[in-house]
């Protein structure tokens, strides 16, 4: 099950590759700015439409994490994770926080219907094929079906874990152990290291 | 909710990274984050397996967005870096240090001097001024969302491009200039305003955002109120989402008000404000 292949997608050339350029760019180099667009639209745009699926408030806020990148590139520090994971905290936690902000009172007002959790699993047919989809998706595969539920619903969905604990009818502490489980094996799985 | 115990804490590391805690907890857990250099170490993991959860899902964003946001870092002001303990810091920087040290230890919930408005001067008539991280932190937030409201209503053409950086640059002077004011206040129906004035520019930069919509027909204008009238300061764009606007040959002692008009806006105000905003250099 576990697997410790080279990863391209995020090998230490193209790893620095981003953390230097997000090094220029808090020094105000535009041009840098448009390599770390290149770098990092697609998957702050998908990681925020996965969360709030409509695709003009998803625009929106990509936007704002995109231009939050450039305005706080200074405070990434690269020897405390990647640009990458730096910058997708950042869309993830802002496409959740529009989620459980007023805004979006309606959305959690609908009562989960059973053909939503299927609804999580992906955004349409947008999402490109990639290298790294196909690997998280083959360890996604050697997770526990909790595990793997509550990683969906918590990340993809961007449900609570006390949300998660309901909708999965399991106990509040299971959903805390299996969300840690279940990345620590995904972690293990990619090889990721950090 | 559940009060959990530190030997519980450990456990959060997965639903922290996937922004599955409630804000009290993620609080909580940051304050455990400080004091737990394995926990830290495992988020660090953990984060940068999420990172891979979110590159799987890439989608390739909407054509016009790259425009949209590379025109919007041109009106954005960057964030300094926060204060090292490695250099050796002058007297006056001190403030920054503590305030840098106290940023870290509560996790970013207070943030260090950052904004311009926010450098403490010695001339009297700056005591007044607002110095709440909370409000100067919401501006600056508001100047992001403005920013990039700019970028989809106005940067459709280069020429258009060229007169957002325009009057963008305008806007810049006034929220820069030495002698700027920062006042929020909520209207009346709900939605927040900031003013930033400067006496010294004659100029005032009014930013909305969150007001509530209008039926059609109907629109916010905004207004400077001296005591010989009000004079349009122009409408607001996109009330629901943030608008920016410049009002120029605003005095000491003026008023910014914001009244509901029929669409297109009318020479004078002719309903009650839902804002009056005095300004006072």
């Amino acid at each position: 099950m576990r697997e410790r292949q080279p990863d391209p997608g995020a090998a230490g050339g193209e790893r620095r590759d981003l953390a230097s350029l997000l090094v220029q760019v808090a020094r105000g180099d535009h041009q840098a700015f448009e390599r770390v667009y290149g770098e990092l639209a697609g998957p702050v745009y998908g990681v925020v439409r996965q969360v709030l699926r409509d695709p003009a408030q998803s625009e929106e806020v990509a936007q704002e994490v995109l231009l939050e990148v450039w305005r706080t590139a200074s405070r990434f520090d690269p020897a405390r994770g990647s640009g990458a994971a730096w910058a997708l905290t950042i869309a993830h936690r802002r496409a959740v926080d529009r989620v459980r902000s007023e805004n979006a009172v309606s959305r959690r007002e609908q009562k989960v219907a059973p053909d939503m959790m299927a609804d999580v699993a992906d955004v349409a047919d947008e999402v490109e094929a990639s290298l790294e989809g196909q690997r998280v998706r083959r360890c996604m595969d050697g997770l526990t079906e909790i595990q793997r539920e509550s990683i969906k619903l918590a990340y993809y969905g961007g449900y609570s874990y006390p949300e998660v604990a309901q909708l999965l009818e399991v106990a509040l502490g299971t959903v805390k152990t299996r969300i840690r489980d279940g990345l620590i094996r995904m972690r293990d799985c990619m090889g990721v290291e950090w | 909710m559940v009060k959990t115990l530190p030997d519980d804490m450990h456990v959060l590391t997965g639903s922290y990274v996937l922004d599955a805690l409630s804000e009290t907890e993620r609080e909580d857990f940051e304050r455990h984050l400080q004091r737990c250099p394995s926990c830290e170490a495992e988020v660090r993991g953990l984060r940068e397996t999420a990172a891979r959860l979110a590159v799987a899902k890439t989608i390739r964003p909407p054509a016009q967005m790259e425009q949209r946001v590379l025109a919007a870092t041109y009106q954005t002001r960057q964030l300094p870096p926060l204060e090292n303990e490695r250099f050796r810091l002058l007297p006056r920087q001190k403030t920054v240090r503590a305030r840098a040290h106290l940023f870290q230890r509560t996790g970013g919930r207070v943030r260090p001097r950052a904004h311009p408005l926010d450098h403490p001067r010695d001339h009297p008539r700056d005591r007044r001024r607002l110095r709440s991280p909370r409000l100067i932190g919401a501006f600056a937030a508001a100047s992001v969302a403005v920013a990039v409201g700019l970028g989809i209503t106005q940067v459709s053409t280069q020429h258009q491009l060229n007169s957002a950086q325009a009057s963008a640059a305008a806007i810049t002077k006034v929220v820069q200039a030495p002698d700027a004011r920062l006042e929020t206040m909520r209207t009346r129906t709900g939605g927040l305003v900031t003013v930033v004035y400067s006496g010294d520019r004659d100029a005032a930069v009014i930013t909305t955002t969150g007001m509530p919509s209008l039926p059609s027909g109907r629109v916010y204008q905004a207004w400077v109120m001296s005591p010989s009238g009000a004079r349009s300061a122009g409408l607001i764009a996109q009330p629901r989402l943030a608008s920016q606007l410049l009002a120029s040959g605003v005095r000491s002692g003026d008023q910014i008000g914001i009244t509901v008009e029929p669409a297109g806006g009318t020479s004078h105000p002719t309903t009650k404000p839902v804002l009056v905003m005095p300004l006072t250099a």
